[in-house]
């Protein structure tokens, strides 16, 4: 199969340094401009439209002068609906987990991923690499400058020369030390309005405070002293991370701006982080109310009108229901979301052996449209979030779950309640210790055979599969690190010398050789099959507890496969009967991973599936019929 | 022997008694009591740090090492008279919110009975 990436086109010479304005300059097309128009009316009222819209249209006529005739030419055959194929796999790193002396992080991360991983993930999501004061990244001092520690823009672009990169975008609040804040709290009368702002605690009635969602148990009100005396701000995540106000519309037109600048230094997507909290509402919970997704969907649009290779991804580990909202209408809103869910519940089958919960819900996944899809990830830098799945795992199975989690040296994270009591929100482990106990003395075999049926599951859902860096390697917890630098988090944010991790990767002793050496084989055998592109049709197979079953097939019912996953430690034999899933026909499957080859007589293919093994298997001959 | 272990309220509780450091150097030992004391039975822990006075990651992880399997059969590991630099790490990881704590071995002992 041809796609657009086939074009030999160099994405690193899509925009100038400098705006050209001897070109005639970007004509906002109608339909763009009255869906702007209609959403900045909805947030900020009809009157003041006149006043903000002119300042939109000079923002997107300024970065259009950026663009490069090769990037207008090439957008002209850009497909909405191949943006995701069966190639992309995400690589989710920070830009400086791997170390080595005398270079900039990004160079060593650049040169190892252009050595390894080239022709296996296509995408990297390099975590914040702006400068910040704390939250690893997450404190933006400066959201147009590359933290001289970790690099500069230009080694951004050079790992563009291989690959398409994720940016993100924290756009929900910025670091108390930025100039932003320094600004407010000089009493700057420009910067006064763009954070949440009090003068008493009174001003927050104990019953909105009781309303307020979030993820962590310090105030949400942090005191500073200003020029003019002391102010309460608003922090949803810590008192160096200040909120901003978006019902300040210069803000909002601030954010957009630095939305197009990351599109102008090479960003493909675009994460939004913590976009549940953007709009602040005193009487309501304040995560995802209609005004944020109002702003999610204004930036959808932008890009659309001008970058529209360019995607949003929402990050917001909240309920299923709520978390899935954020594809609006499978074509106005992000065109990829987080599956928050999938992790707690790939983690539960495997702790109880049973594959049920997570059948049953992978079940219910609808495809939002052929232009969205599901960010299907296990880790990520932060823990596996258990938001998703409250309406999915009883309590007890949650509490049961985090229990394990502890047992495997791993943490739990909290969150108050309305009721002032604490819920887990994350549970704080790399996937390798969540999947397997150190202590049980398992031959290594066995642990990576496990580990890499987890991730499995993962390769063959719809979506686009991304893998934390540890997670690619195998690694184990780093407690010593959590009381280091105080904070669960860090188990499973190491960083990692170069030389040593090099001779990990060619040592058979290791985990990490097993594990990199396993998922490589298996990224590169999914990226061949056209039945795994996010827009192919799936089916949930319920054939037994221990099995989770997945049948992909291409949208032309030209290619098929038929996924299974042992999540047990038992021998299964299985029975299924495929016409009752829709698939007509006697023929043949061939193994893609084993090469063994199996036959369906009589509408039924029989075999046995070993602990913890992983089957995709491929009908080799037309001979078949899909009922959709 | 680093870890003495004593027999409560008629065999039914079981305190471990840690030294005064407890690191990676003895953790595998406590966990091996724990795994022990679990083959018999025995679901109800209760750890004694009274006289603890340092303990790194591993000796965390040590502690809580058995919690999931000792709740799923009707136990709990419990923990008593730990010192503020213990304190101060169970908090640090969230650890007070998964395990009682207790003032004195005695009430951690009677806690089990309530």
């Amino acid at each position: 199969m041809k796609y657009q990436e086939d074009m030999i086109v160099d994405r690193r010479n899509f925009h100038y340094t400098e705006p050209d304005y001897t070109r005639p300059v970007l004509q906002i097309p109608d339909y763009f401009s009255q869906r702007f128009k209609n959403k900045l009316t909805f947030l900020y009222s009809k009157s003041r439209l006149d006043l903000i819209y002119p300042e939109l249209e000079r923002i997107l006529k300024v970065y259009y002068a950026h663009k490069t005739p090769q990037m207008i030419e090439w957008e002209k055959s850009f497909d909405p609906e191949n943006r995701f194929t069966e190639r992309d796999v995400i690589l989710i790193t920070y830009g400086d987990l791997i170390r080595t002396p005398n270079q900039k992080p990004l160079r060593t991360l650049s040169q190892l991923t252009e050595t390894y991983l080239r022709n296996v993930i296509n995408t990297l999501h390099i975590l914040p690499f702006f400068p910040s004061s704390s939250d690893r990244g997450f404190a933006v001092m400066d959201f147009e400058e590359v933290d001289p520690n970790l690099g500069t823009w230009d080694d951004i672009l050079e790992l563009k020369k291989d690959f398409k990169l994720m940016f993100d975008g924290v756009f929900n609040h910025v670091s108390s030390k930025s100039r932003w804040f320094q600004e407010f709290l000089n009493q700057n009368p420009q910067f006064l309005d763009f954070f949440v702002v009090f003068s008493t605690k009174q001003q927050l009635s104990p019953d909105q405070l009781r309303l307020i969602v979030r993820p962590r148990t310090t105030p949400i009100l942090t005191e500073f002293c200003t020029l003019n005396g002391k102010r309460l701000v608003w922090t949803t995540f810590s008192q160096d991370q200040i909120d901003l106000n978006y019902h300040n519309p210069h803000v909002l037109l601030k954010m957009i701006e630095i939305l197009l600048t990351y599109v102008r230094r090479g960003a493909d997507i675009i994460r939004l982080d913590a976009v549940t909290y953007l709009w602040e509402e005193l009487g309501t919970s304040c995560v995802h109310l209609e005004q944020t997704h109002a702003i999610i969907k204004l930036f959808r649009d932008i890009l659309d009108a001008v970058a529209p290779h360019v995607a949003i991804i929402t990050e917001t580990n909240v309920p299923h229901k709520e978390n899935i909202r954020y594809f609006g209408n499978g074509k106005d809103e992000a065109q990829m979301v987080y599956n928050f869910a999938l992790p707690p519940l790939v983690l539960y089958s495997f702790q109880n052996e049973n594959a049920k919960k997570l059948t049953e819900w992978a079940a219910s996944l609808e495809k939002p449209s052929n232009e969205a899809t599901f960010f299907n990830f296990l880790d990520s830098h932060d823990g596996v979030g258990v938001m998703a799945v409250q309406e999915i795992l009883s309590q007890e199975e949650m509490d049961m779950m985090a229990l394990r989690v502890v047992e495997h040296g791993g943490f739990i994270s909290y969150r108050a309640n309305p009721d002032g009591s604490l819920s887990p929100y994350e549970l704080n482990i790399t996937w390798f210790s969540a999947i397997n106990n150190e202590d049980a003395n398992e031959p290594m075999e066995l642990q990576v055979k496990r580990y890499i049926a987890s991730r499995a599951i993962a390769l063959v859902l719809m979506g686009v599969p991304g893998i934390y860096l540890h997670g690619f390697l195998g690694s184990k917890n780093d407690a010593d690190l959590v009381i280091e630098e105080k904070s669960t988090r860090s188990i499973n944010r190491k960083t990692l010398n170069k030389k040593e991790l090099l001779r990990s990767l060619e040592n058979p002793e290791t985990t990490t050789y097993h594990v990199t050496r396993q998922l490589v084989r298996l990224i590169e055998i999914r990226k061949r099959q056209r039945a795994f592109h996010p827009n192919s049709p799936q089916k949930i197979l319920k054939v037994a507890d221990e099995i989770f079953g997945v049948i992909r097939y291409t949208m032309d019912h030209q290619e098929i496969i038929l996924t299974l996953t042992n999540v047990s430690s038992k021998r299964v034999p299985l029975t299924i009967n495929l016409k009752a899933w829709g698939i007509l026909g006697n023929h043949h499957w061939h193994d893609l991973l084993s090469k063994r080859s199996f036959k369906t007589e009589n509408n039924q293919i029989s075999l046995e599936v070993d602990p913890y093994q992983i089957l995709w298997l491929k009908a080799r001959n037309g001979n078949f019929r899909i009922l959709d | 022997m680093n870890f003495p272990t004593h027999l409560m309220n008629n065999g039914e509780v079981v305190t471990i008694d840690v030294p005064r450091r407890l690191t990676s150097e003895i953790s595998g030992e406590l966990k091996k009591i724990m795994k022990e004391f679990l083959e018999q039975e025995k679901y109800k822990i209760v750890i004694n740090l009274e006289k603890t006075k340092y303990m790194d990651s591993s000796g965390l992880g040590a502690i809580v090492s058995k919690i999931a399997a000792t709740r799923t059969k009707g136990g709990d590991i419990r923990l008593a008279a730990p010192q503020q630099t213990i304190i101060d790490l169970l908090e640090l990881t969230h650890i007070n919110q998964i395990v009682k704590i207790y003032d004195t071995v005695e009430e951690a002992v009677k806690s089990f009975k309530e």
